[in-house]
């Protein structure tokens, strides 16, 4: 089996939110070596659900187990000055650390991107934040939501006449995890070609705001803002049908009597719905004919003929549904992590093929503590006696 | 002066709409060299207004194609190269410009390049070192949706987001423009980081296979556990979130104005209740633990927005965050502009054109991130169409005037679309009377100071 593309890069992460750990995650699915530094009475995602078979244990949560793939871990009490100082020697040694505290925070401990370089010019820091590491918000509170509501989304997701809606989940804190990956495989380049050293500043709602493209450039070449669509269903939005929704599109290889026809609706070939000003002016009324054709189809009958006809179609699929799905399965998506507690578990694993450098699942996520012994013992060669005495100081 | 990190780096940018396109506009920001390769009967779609982007002032003007707003933003700081690859002599042009780049990228379907011989094995042959990135709707492969044609706006619903995303016992709904897109555009940047490193130790390439689908699927990876080790269908919660509550927005002071708040303890609920006035809310026991905020949340909900709803959002925002509670204002395109932080942070990035464009300057939003030792910008503005052809083929390729005068005469080359139109325009005041925009400010230029 070839390296993965990380092979050999040593990774400290720091990160207690999801954003941070996912970073870190990914940078271990392609082979860096993670380590997890969690305070010694663990990780806060270790608190937060899902729970294998709803039993909220510490080494049950699937959110942390999924945050951490591919990581080794180990306790590590930052607010003590001992564990300070182990951070430092752990931090001498490694190429990039990865942290999610608030800004100045690290610094106050001794241990920010200042420090660290001190003794370790080449390492490159990122720090994930709400709010980024400078300006008037950066010591404010973030939150999923805030992310969204401040990050323009919100503003034009839902419907008018209700409130602004965010995505399900947590896509603000994955979006800030991947993003700060991509800007720091970027510093990682330049620390490897040009041996420098740098913190990447990260801030979750500018990544929710990024992916606002036109919104965002309605305003400095108009002078508009947009707005949430009107009430009511509509084409380009989940539409019902028998036993679920589906979403259409105009364009991509179909043609407008592709799609009358794959409808089996020859009233969307009248003139009122024949170009796309049209449609738009008529939109209620096509909508309506949409959706009395598809009332009594289903949806997986409806998704391979729409491929046939070359139409832009998704379907609504439902979480079990992506758990069994086929083309995931093609594209080796699922992998089987064995964990300790848990047990043998399939999990979301590979983002994307690299050819060279394949994407392997080398170990579930580290129970608490897990490779304390190899890190403290073998690594930075305490003796047992001294990491007796460490531990019962709380600093592992 | 550290240089750039891609300073030095040459990248293909075969690729079209939003989510590569963006990735080479980033990569340039990086001081990579990024050519743009559109067919002369292919231009990019987000180079036809409308849905894709606004044009200045709502003005297509002579060269329609070179003016959408969008297109400013994905493509900035790149060079323009219009060629048909659809002919053999495009294809050959195409293979010479390989062997003297380091990135190629391209979001054709699965299918096309290997037809016309470009895919990762024969663009290997070229270069062995070549980093080549693909970016499909559901990836390359033999599964039974890789050769489906797709886009993120429909994606959304099958990669599971519309069934998460949505108000409380109502529909499935989206959220956000083409999400699924952005994750590909930054797969793709970690992708890139990450090959170029290699690349730099081993003096490997690779091929870099993106399907988008599995990205969006991704990210709802807590939802697909749930639903792996304990059957759950994940539902809709709006607003509200798992282990927060009280969770929400809540209307401000003024028309269609919104405060978001996120309470995560007791703590903080009892700061709440106290800046709300509500001492029998603080007071009621039930209300001390997140089950009992979440079991009575319409009711919380209701007290909040009482409070909220004369207060400006600004306001409000800094008054809760001085008491230690997660809040921020719903923020429209226009907001973001005037934003004391973004403006600190320079995100929205001023980016002059050339006179006879008659375009800018103008505001495009940069990157959300900063890197320390080497402080990045916009380095210039999108190309117009072809404008490098010539320049690339002469200087770069070395090939003689003569040659390059054959290749416009074949339109191999081209400096204007040969296919195409501009979307038809609608007045803002109509826009803004048909509920399309929320506002509009005649005035803005002067406003931004532009």
């Amino acid at each position: 089996m070839a390296a993965g593309v990380f092979d050999g890069l040593k990774v400290l992460d720091l990160s207690e939110d999801v954003a941070g750990s996912f970073c870190a995650r990914l940078l271990a699915d392609y082979g860096a070596d993670v380590l997890k530094v969690e305070p010694p009475a663990g990780s806060a995602m270790r608190r937060v659900g899902p729970f294998y078979h709803d039993d909220p244990h510490p080494e049950k949560s699937l959110f942390f187990l999924i945050l951490n793939l591919n990581k080794k871990g180990i306790t590590l009490n930052l607010h003590t000055a001992a564990g300070q100082n182990i951070l430092h020697r752990l931090a001498a040694h490694v190429d990039l650390v990865i942290e999610s505290y608030r800004p100045g925070h690290l610094d106050n401990l001794g241990i920010g991107y200042a420090a660290l370089s001190a003794r370790n010019p080449r390492l490159v820091m990122t720090s994930i934040t709400p709010f980024g590491q400078s300006g008037p918000y950066r010591d404010y509170a973030g939150a999923e939501i805030v992310s969204y509501a401040m990050g323009m989304v919100m503003g034009i997701s839902g419907v008018q006449g209700r409130p602004p809606l965010k995505h399900g989940g947590f896509q603000a804190q994955y979006q800030g995890g991947l993003f700060a990956a991509g800007a720091t495989a970027m510093a990682l380049f330049a620390q490897d070609r040009q041996g420098v050293g740098q913190h990447v500043d990260v801030s979750i709602t500018e990544c929710v705001a990024s992916t606002m493209m036109a919104t965002q450039t309605i305003y400095p070449f108009l002078g508009g803002s947009q707005i949430r669509r009107p009430d009511g269903t509509m084409w380009e939005n989940p539409m019902p049908c028998k036993d679920g929704w589906i979403i259409v599109q105009a364009g991509g290889g179909a043609s407008w009597e592709d799609i009358a026809d794959f409808f089996q609706a020859p009233e969307l070939l009248e003139p009122r719905f024949a170009d796309r000003a049209q449609r738009v002016r008529n939109g209620p009324a096509m909508d309506a004919v949409v959706l009395d054709a598809i009332k009594d189809r289903e949806k997986w009958e409806l998704f391979p003929k729409a491929a046939e006809k070359r139409m832009l179609f998704g379907l609504v699929q439902t979480p079990l549904e992506l758990a069994e799905c086929p083309q995931l399965q093609s594209r080796d998506f699922y992998k089987d992590a064995e964990h300790p507690v848990i047990g043998r578990i399939k999990v979301p694993a590979e983002l994307f093929k690299m050819s060279a450098s394949p994407y392997q699942l080398r170990m579930a996520a580290p129970t608490l503590g897990q490779h304390n012994a190899e890190i403290y013992v073998d690594g930075l060669g305490y003796d047992p006696a001294t990491w007796a005495v460490m531990r019962q100081l709380d600093v592992v | 002066m550290t240089s750039l990190p891609l300073d030095g780096i040459r990248v293909l940018d075969s690729t079209y709409v939003f989510a590569l396109p963006y990735t080479g506009g980033q990569l340039a920001d990086l001081g990579a060299d990024v050519i743009k390769i559109e067919g002369p009967g292919r231009p990019d779609i987000t180079r036809g207004g409308g849905l894709y982007g606004t044009f200045p002032d709502n003005d297509p003007g002579e060269d329609w194609w070179n003016r959408p707003s969008t297109y400013q933003l994905l493509n900035r700081g790149k060079r323009s190269l219009a060629l048909d690859m659809s002919q053999e002599d495009g294809r050959e042009i195409f293979r010479e410009l390989v062997k003297v780049s380091d990135v190629v990228m391209e979001n054709f379907t699965p299918r096309v390049m290997r037809r016309w011989g470009l895919d990762y094995p024969n663009l290997r042959r070229l270069r062995p070192d070549i980093i080549m990135v693909s970016n499909t709707g559901y990836g390359h492969g033999d599964g039974p949706y890789s050769g489906y044609p797709a886009q993120a706006t429909t994606q959304e619903g099958t990669h599971g987001h519309c069934w998460v995303t949505g108000y409380p016992n109502d529909e499935p709904s989206k959220a956000g423009r083409s999400f699924v897109d952005f994750l590909s555009t930054w797969s793709a940047m970690l992708a890139i980081g990450a090959a170029l490193r290699y690349r730099n130790r081993t003096g490997k390439g690779q091929w870099v296979d993106i399907g988008m689908y599995q990205a969006g699927v991704m990210f709802l990876s807590e939802y697909l556990m749930d639903a792996i080790a304990n059957g759950r269908a994940g539902e809709r919660i709006g607003n509200r979130h798992p282990h927060r509550a009280p969770q929400g927005a809540y209307p401000a002071a003024g028309d269609d104005q919104w405060i978001t708040l996120s309470v995560g303890d007791n703590d903080e609920w009892q700061e709440l209740c106290r800046l709300m006035a509500r001492p029998d809310l603080a007071s009621d026991t039930q209300l001390s633990t997140l089950a009992g905020r979440q079991t009575h949340h319409d009711a919380i909900d209701d007290a909040i927005a009482q409070w909220t709803r004369q207060t400006d959002k600004y306001e409000l925002m800094h008054l809760l965050q001085a008491h230690g509670i997660a809040a921020g204002p719903v923020l429209s395109g226009r907001e973001v502009h005037f934003d004391p932080h973004y403006r600190s942070r320079n995100f929205l990035e001023r980016v002059e054109y050339p006179e006879e464009r008659g375009i800018g300057p103008r505001f495009l939003m940069g990157r959300p991130y900063s890197l320390s030792k080497t402080p990045l910008q916009i380095r210039g503005p999108a190309p117009t169409f072809g404008q490098d052809n010539i320049h690339l083929l002469e200087a770069l390729l070395g090939q003689p005037p003569a040659r390059v005068a054959a290749w416009a005469e074949q339109s191999i080359i081209s400096s204007i679309p040969t296919t195409g139109e501009p979307s038809p325009t609608l007045d803002p005041q109509e826009l803004v009377q048909r509920g399309q925009l929320a506002e509009w400010d005649p005035d803005y230029k002067a406003r931004l100071g532009i």
